[in-house]
C-alpha cells in the first residue's frame, strides 16, 4: 500500500511534468473520461479494439472509458472551431483492458496541433518526450525511430501495381508482415482457376466495358441483389487483377530495393546517407520525402539532443494505423521496463477523418507515468 | 475463483430446444436418466443412476460462463461457445469429448455478388481498397467477436471493424447494416436465401456439441468420484458407439489372424484371442465391418455375427484420465 506521503511525491512528479508542458506553452486540458466509443472502433481498429471498456448511456449510445487522450484531445479541438494552431498538454488516467491488473494507466502528454513547420514541430515533440524521461531521472533512454512516409514515398515511386501498393502499405503499417508479401510478390500472383478465364477476358478492357462485363456475370448467375461495394468496384478489381496477371511477379531488381530499403538502420544521418545512395542507384525520386528528413534531424539536434543517441530503422512502425509520417518510442536502456516509456508519432489525416473542414497537420506522443517512474528508478 | 465445497457435481445440461433433446438423448444412450423431478420446468434435476450428480438447466451460454467461473463441474455445451466467451479456454475448461450432435461451422460470408472475393487473401485486398476508398472501414456483423478478431488477425486483415449482431445476422448486408458477416452455419442455405457465400477459406471453426469440465470448479474427492462414474459411462457408450461387436468361430482362428485383422482392419481383441474351440470376439470400426467379415470368411468363418454393443466398459477411463491429469498439471 502506497502512504500518503509517497503519493503526494508521486502526484508531485506527474504534475511537475504537466508543468514542463505547460512552459513549452502548451494549453493544459481535461478531456472527458467517457467517451464516444465509435471514433475509437473506427480508427484504432480491431487488434485494439476488444482492450476498451465499453458502456452505454440511456440513450442507447456506446460509450467507452477513453483508451488514450489522442482521439479526445483531437475531437475537443475540433468542436471548438479547430482552426488556428493549438498546442495541447495532459495528465490523466487511460484504460485498457489488458486482460488482468487495474486496466487504468496513468498518461501525460501532449498534441500539437495545425503547424505547417512540420520538421520542427516533430523536432520539439521528440525533445519534450526525452525532457519528460529525464524528469524521472531517466537522462538516457532509448530512442527508436521510423518514418512511415518514406515508405509510401518509395512504394509510389517504385510504379507498383495498386494491388501491391496496397497491401504493402498496409502490411507495413499494420500488421508487420512484409516478409511474407515480399516473397509471394517473387513468385509472381495466382489467380484461382475459376477466375483465370474472366481475368483474360478482361485483359484489355476499359472501366466502363468491364462495368458491363461484371453486371453481365451476375445477370446470368441470378444475382439481383449488391451488397456493400458497387459493380463498378468490383470491376475495378478485377481489372487491376488482370493486369497484375500480365505481369510475371516482382521484377528482382525491385524486391532488391525493398529488402536493402527495409535493412536500413542507423543514426538518422547514416540511415538518410544510405537512403540517398539507395535511392540515387535504383533511380528514385524520393528527395522531397529525405529533405524534411534531413531538415528534422537538424532541428532535432538543435534541440540539444545528441542525434546519434537516435536509432533509425525504416523497418520500424508503431501499431496504430493513423500514423502518417515520423514515429518514435522511447525505451528504458536497462531493459527493466517491458513496455515503451513514452512513444508517439506524426498524424496528419487523423483530424479530417475525425471531421475537421481542412487538413490539419499533427504531431504528439503519450508518456506512461509508472513506465517512467520504473525508468527513472523511482517507483 | 473455485465454489466451496459442496460434495456434489455439477451438471449443465441446455433448458431448451434441440440441444436439450439431444443431450438428453446422448446421456439416455449413455445409461443416465435425466430426471426434472418437478416436471419440465424444473431447472434442477438428478440422474437416478447417479446419485453424486446434480444437474443444472441453464442456456449454453450460462452454461458456458458458468464453467469458466466455476460454478459448475461440467457441462454440455458448443464448442463455438467455449471459444467465444472464454478467453485463455483452453486453461480454464477442458474439452473432454465431442458428442456428435450439435455440428454447425463458424464462417466468413459475404455477398454472392462479390464474384471476385474467393480467398480470405481477396477479402483482405477488398477492405484495404475499401477503407481507402470510403474513409471508413468494412463492416463485419457477428455475435462472435472474440473468434473473428482472432481468425482475421491470422489472416492479417486490419482493415475491418466489428459491428456486435444478436440475431438474424445473416440480414445485416441486405439491409446495409455490415457488408460481411460471420455467423454459424450448418448446411448454408439460409446463408444462400439471404444472397450470401461463403468464403473458401473462410472456415473458422468445426463446431459441435462437447462435454466440457471446468478447471476452476472445486475438485474434491466427491467431486472426482462422481465425474469418475460419469466418465465411465460416457466413454463406454462412445466405445460402444464407435465399435461393432463381430463374432465369430471356426479352427482355423489363431493370434496371428486376429494380429493381421488388427493391423488391417483397426479391430480389438477385448475379450482376448481366440478359444481352444476357436471361439472369437472382436470390436470393429464400422466402416470396416464388411471388409473384416470378408476376410474371417476367406480364412474358414462360416458365419460372421455383426451385433451394436450397448455399452462397452473397458478398465481403461480415458476421458477420465485426461480430466485429473489436467486438473493435477493445473496444481
Amino acid at each position: 500500500m502506497t502512504g500518503a506521503s509517497d503519493l503526494r511525491a508521486r502526484n508531485g512528479r506527474a504534475n511537475g511534468l504537466v508543468d514542463l508542458y505547460e512552459r513549452a506553452g502548451y494549453l493544459r486540458v481535461e478531456p472527458p473520461v467517457l467517451q464516444p466509443a465509435d471514433a475509437f472502433f473506427e480508427l484504432s481498429g480491431e487488434e485494439l479494439a476488444h482492450r476498451l471498456f465499453l458502456t452505454e448511456n440511456a440513450a442507447g449510445e456506446e460509450l467507452c472509458l477513453r483508451p488514450d487522450l489522442t482521439i479526445p484531445v483531437c475531437l475537443a479541438h475540433i468542436a471548438n472551431g479547430g482552426a488556428a494552431p493549438a498546442g495541447y498538454c495532459y495528465l490523466g488516467p487511460v484504460f485498457r483492458d489488458q486482460g488482468g491488473g487495474s486496466g487504468e494507466y496513468l498518461q501525460a502528454g501532449i498534441e500539437s496541433l495545425g503547424r505547417v513547420d512540420r520538421a520542427a514541430a516533430d523536432a520539439e515533440c521528440v525533445a519534450l518526450a526525452l525532457e519528460s524521461a529525464k524528469h524521472y531521472g531517466c537522462a538516457a533512454p532509448t530512442i527508436r525511430m521510423g518514418d512511415v512516409s518514406l515508405f509510401s514515398a518509395l512504394i509510389a515511386a517504385l510504379n507498383l501495381p495498386p494491388v501491391w501498393q496496397r497491401r504493402l502499405l498496409k502490411d507495413f503499417n499494420r500488421t508487420g508482415t512484409l516478409e511474407a508479401d515480399l516473397s509471394t510478390l517473387k513468385s509472381g500472383p495466382s489467380a484461382g482457376l475459376e477466375q483465370a478465364g474472366v481475368l483474360a477476358a478482361l485483359q484489355g478492357s476499359d472501366p466502363a466495358a468491364a462495368r458491363a462485363f461484371v453486371t453481365d456475370l451476375l445477370s446470368i448467375a441470378g444475382i439481383s441483389t449488391v451488397g456493400g461495394r458497387t459493380v463498378a468496384e468490383i470491376a475495378e478489381r478485377f481489372l487491376e487483377q488482370a493486369s497484375l496477371g500480365a505481369t510475371s511477379g516482382l521484377a528482382p531488381e525491385t524486391s532488391a530495393v525493398l529488402e536493402r530499403y527495409l535493412d536500413i538502420e542507423g543514426d538518422p544521418d547514416e540511415a538518410l546517407a544510405a537512403l540517398r545512395a539507395l535511392a540515387a542507384e535504383a533511380k528514385l525520386d524520393l528527395e522531397a520525402t529525405l529533405e524534411t528528413f534531413e531538415q528534422r534531424t537538424g532541428f532535432i539536434a538543435a534541440g540539444g539532443v545528441d542525434v546519434r543517441s537516435i536509432r533509425f530503422a525504416s523497418a520500424f512502425g508503431r501499431p496504430l494505423d493513423y500514423y502518417t509520417g515520423m514515429v518514435f518510442e522511447l525505451h528504458d536502456t536497462g531493459g527493466r521496463v517491458k513496455w515503451p516509456i513514452a512513444a508517439g508519432g506524426r498524424y496528419d489525416q487523423l483530424l479530417t477523418v475525425l471531421g475537421a473542414s481542412e487538413p490539419v497537420p499533427a504531431v504528439g506522443f503519450a508518456a506512461w507515468i509508472s513506465e517512467l517512474e520504473q525508468a527513472g528508478g523511482v517507483a | 475463483m473455485s465454489t466451496l465445497p459442496v460434495k456434489t457435481l455439477l451438471l449443465g445440461v441446455p433448458s431448451k430446444g434441440r440441444l436439450m433433446e439431444n443431450a438428453h438423448a446422448f446421456f439416455g444412450r449413455a445409461g443416465m436418466s435425466l430426471v426434472q423431478p418437478r416436471g419440465g420446468r424444473d431447472y434442477r434435476g438428478t440422474i437416478s443412476e447417479l446419485p453424486g450428480v446434480e444437474v443444472a438447466y441453464l442456456s449454453a451460454a450460462e452454461i458456458t460462463n458458468n464453467l469458466a467461473q466455476g460454478t459448475i463441474h461440467l457441462g454440455v455445451t458448443g464448442e463455438d461457445l467455449v471459444r467465444e466467451m472464454i478467453a485463455d479456454a483452453d486453461q480454464r475448461v477442458l474439452l473432454i469429448d465431442g458428442l456428435g450432435f450439435g455440428q454447425a461451422n463458424v464462417v466468413v460470408a459475404v455477398p454472392q455478388a462479390w464474384i471476385d472475393v474467393r480467398t480470405m487473401h481477396d477479402l483482405d485486398d477488398v477492405a484495404t481498397a475499401f477503407h481507402a476508398k470510403h474513409d471508413r472501414r468494412m463492416r463485419v456483423a457477428t455475435k462472435y467477436v472474440n473468434l473473428t478478431r482472432t481468425f482475421f488477425a491470422r489472416h492479417g486483415i486490419a482493415d475491418y471493424r466489428i459491428v456486435e449482431s444478436l440475431g438474424a445476422t445473416e440480414g445485416a448486408p441486405a439491409t446495409g447494416a455490415a457488408e460481411l458477416i460471420v455467423d454459424i452455419t450448418t448446411s448454408g442455405a439460409t446463408l444462400a436465401a439471404n444472397g450470401l457465400k461463403v468464403i473458401d477459406d473462410g472456415i473458422m471453426l468445426r463446431s459441435q456439441a462437447n462435454l466440457v469440465a471446468s478447471l476452476a470448479a472445486y475438485w474434491g474427492d466427491d467431486e472426482r468420484a462422481a465425474a469418475r462414474a460419469l466418465l465411465d459411462r460416457v466413454a463406454a457408450e462412445r466405445r460402444a458407439r464407435t465399435m461393432r461387436e463381430v463374432r465369430t468361430r471356426f479352427k482355423a482362428a489363431d493370434a496371428e489372424l486376429v494380429a493381421e485383422a488388427s493391423g488391417r482392419f483397426g479391430v480389438l481383441a477385448p475379450l482376448g484371442g481366440p478359444t481352444s474351440s476357436g471361439m472369437l470376439t472382436l470390436l470393429c470400426p464400422p466402416e470396416s465391418v464388411h471388409g473384416l467379415a470378408i476376410f474371417l470368411r476367406e480364412a474358414g468363418a462360416e458365419t460372421v455375427m455383426v451385433a451394436s454393443p450397448e455399452f462397452v466398459f473397458a478398465n481403461e477411463n480415458s476421458l477420465y484420465d485426461a480430466l485429473v491429469a489436467r486438473l493435477n498439471r493445473k496444481g
